[in-house]
């Protein structure tokens, strides 16, 4: 894996509490553009589902409702009508929430907010795959069903995606509700959390009076 | 005693020059304002303090090992003595310190535990402060300027010298130190508490810092002084809170923190005083179970009663509080500083109403308890007459090698007659208070 930083910065590699790495650092100097890219290979395919075995107050945090997916009345009405007490199993409840998802909320890049909550988002109807994603969590931790966000790549598409994973009988599974399709080895995981918040691909904060801006490029090639 | 009452402008006087204040938020606006000191002591007799500090020790010793197994086993939750959702719902539980062990495993350095002391003579414990808990200063000054206008009254009546509280903080800062100097960690001049951040560092010898003067670099924390010499920081008594201390791990939009200051500290490299994520422990909701821990960690009763609590969570205790709504108070687990309390007798038929369907539905959000009739303390009104007032009493126990308590504290006062709540948020006075030797 290739790492390139601009502006020479010396930086820190760090993990989190869900086994993201990331790298940290600090520029001193005044500067008006700041760059990072990170390029390598992938190789998918080899274990899709990956079993679950850690002791289980690990996960009980990815039960537990964020403020971005705490479902308000519209969640919790649309839960209602999913009438998941006549599914046989939780990956039968996933697999319904995906279906219904995909098919109720409409895609519309420009709907949402960097931080929408999965109520607002649903209350509107549209959103992105962030926010067809905080929907299926929210109503999975309604079910009691672990779940994490995901954020990684796709083939053909030119920013990051993200999908939800839930853990079902012992093995964690990735659903793609923006898609309509479980997660296979055409997607590459990146990071993971409670929520969108956790899995930031970049974050920081600098002093000086200016306006910003902010652009993102990911690229996917197939090598054989 | 006498020559202390006669003194009492005079010492008022100094506290204001040394700039004595505490810092207040009303109807949205910033005031500062004095912190009245009441020349006439608490006095706690020596079997009496003994007691409490077996007490104190016990509770402190047992909250830090909840702390311990909840950022790491979680035995408690999986042996089932608090309901899961209690811990990750507290809003003082904090994610990233999941599996982070603090240098020498202790969480909370220093601890305020505030008693009070009901007509029967009984002690309660009110609450637990393990984040940032503020107080000592005021007691340590006041003492410093009694002493110096009244030596004899402290020589003769055998007071316990409670001029070591520095010394003992010290020594605790100089423990979990990873290697390089000590820091408080102010978020400056505004703050409500500021005087108390810069009489410590004085008094300590760390260094007082806003934050400006230090950065991460390769997971180290440095102190730039004025002359850019660069210094190693080895312990941080932060008097920031949780949320703002890392903007990159926390509250993304706080000024006032250090960038990365979490990284440094979950790999070592830094002791954080108090540890970040100690709010689940103080959390209002987690006091009901306090006595729980002691047993189950310690294996011992607990020596200091709570005062009786009730969790509107379990249908129980939701009963017993509809039934008895007028009796109790109620309180918000998400706030401090005696916001967020209502007595249930003070509420108009309406309000009552309107509470109680609050209650019902998130009741996870509150606890109640039974109204303590609290043992007044006289203190001198403004033409030097004795009335008796509310006043509960904030005791410090520091935890280092081994855990203490300070021969000390710090004991508010409600100015006004009717009021129970005496938090110096809520425009309170503070007294000395003797600890008797014998």
């Amino acid at each position: 894996m290739d790492i390139y930083v601009s502006n020479e910065v010396k930086y820190s590699v760090a993990e989190d509490n869900f086994g993201n790495r990331k790298l940290y650092g600090l520029i001193e100097e005044t500067h008006d553009n700041f760059e990072v890219t990170v390029s390598g290979t992938a190789q998918t395919g080899l274990d899709i589902f990956e079993e679950y075995s850690a002791f289980p107050a690990a996960y009980s945090l990815l039960k537990v409702h964020t403020s971005l997916t705490a479902p308000g009345e519209k969640i919790r009405e649309y839960h209602k009508n999913l009438e998941l007490e006549t599914c046989s199993g939780d990956y039968e409840k996933a697999l319904r929430i995906m279906h219904t998802l995909h098919y109720t909320f409409i895609y519309d890049a420009g709907a949402t907010k960097v931080h929408e909550t999965a109520e607002n988002a649903l209350a509107l109807g549209r959103g992105v795959c962030q926010d067809y994603a905080h929907i299926m969590l929210s109503l999975l931790r309604m079910e009691g069903i672990p779940a994490r966000y995901v954020v990684g790549m796709m083939q053909g598409e030119g920013s990051s995606h993200a999908w939800a994973e839930a853990l079902c009988n012992g093995y964690w599974y990735g659903f793609d509700p923006t898609n309509h399709k479980l997660v296979n080895d055409d997607y590459i995981r990146v990071s993971c959390g409670r929520d969108s918040g956790d899995c930031s691909v970049i974050r920081g904060s600098f002093y000086g009076c200016v306006t910003q801006k902010q652009t993102e490029n990911v690229k996917v090639e197939e090598r054989n | 005693m006498n020559e202390l009452i006669k003194n009492a402008e005079t010492i008022n006087r100094l506290l204001a020059r040394y700039g004595v204040k505490f810092g207040i938020y009303k109807n949205g606006e910033f005031k500062e304002q004095l912190f009245p000191f009441d020349p006439i002591p608490r006095i706690i007799k020596n079997g009496e303090y003994k007691f409490l500090e077996k007490g104190l020790k016990q509770r402190v010793n047992a909250l830090n090992c909840f702390l311990s197994d909840i950022y790491g086993e979680k035995r408690l939750v999986r042996d089932g003595v608090i309901p899961e959702e209690f811990i990750y719902s507290a809003k003082g539980f904090l994610p990233p310190c999941d599996g982070v062990t603090p240098p020498k495993n202790i969480y909370s350095h220093i601890s305020g535990i505030d008693l009070v002391q009901s007509k029967d003579n009984n002690w309660y414990i009110l609450e637990d402060n393990l984040r940032v808990p503020s107080g000592a200063s005021y007691p340590m000054i006041a003492r410093e300027l009694q002493r110096r206008s009244a030596p004899d009254a402290f020589s003769e009546t055998g007071v316990v010298d409670n001029r070591n509280y520095a010394d003992m903080l010290k020594e605790v800062m100089d423990y979990v130190n990873t290697g390089g100097i000590n820091v408080i960690l102010s978020p400056g001049r505004y703050n409500a508490a500021f005087f108390e951040h810069s009489y410590l560092a004085e008094k300590t010898g760390a260094v007082l810092t806003t934050g400006k003067e230090i950065v991460c670099e390769n997971d180290n924390l440095y102190y730039i002084d004025y002359n850019e010499k660069k210094q190693r920081v080895g312990a941080v008594y932060r008097r920031i809170s949780d949320e703002y201390l890392d903007p990159m791990t926390f509250y993304e939009e706080s000024v006032i923190g250090i960038p990365h200051i979490f990284e440094a500290y979950k790999k070592g490299n830094v002791a954080l005083l108090n540890a970040p994520g100690n709010g689940v422990a103080d959390d209002k909701g987690i006091y009901y179970f306090v006595p729980k821990m002691i047993k189950y960690y310690l294996g011992e009763e607990a020596v200091l009663m709570n005062a009786p609590t009730y969790l509107p969570y379990y249908d129980n205790d939701m009963r017993y509080v509809l039934d008895n709504f007028d009796s109790l108070v109620i309180k918000d687990v998400a706030e401090a500083g005696g916001y967020g309390v209502v007595f249930g007798n003070s509420l108009t038929k309406e309000k009552k109403a309107e509470f109680i369907s609050l209650l019902k539905s998130e009741p996870r959000r509150f606890i109640a308890q039974e109204v303590i009739d609290f043992y007044d303390l006289d203190i001198l009104d403004t033409d030097g007459k004795r009335v008796p007032r509310k006043a509960d009493l904030r005791a410090f126990v520091l935890s280092g090698s081994e855990t203490k308590v300070w021969a000390s504290g710090l004991t508010r006062f409600s100015r006004n007659p009717d009021s129970f709540i005496v938090n110096s948020s809520q425009g309170g006075g503070f007294k000395d208070t003797w600890v008797l030797s014998r």
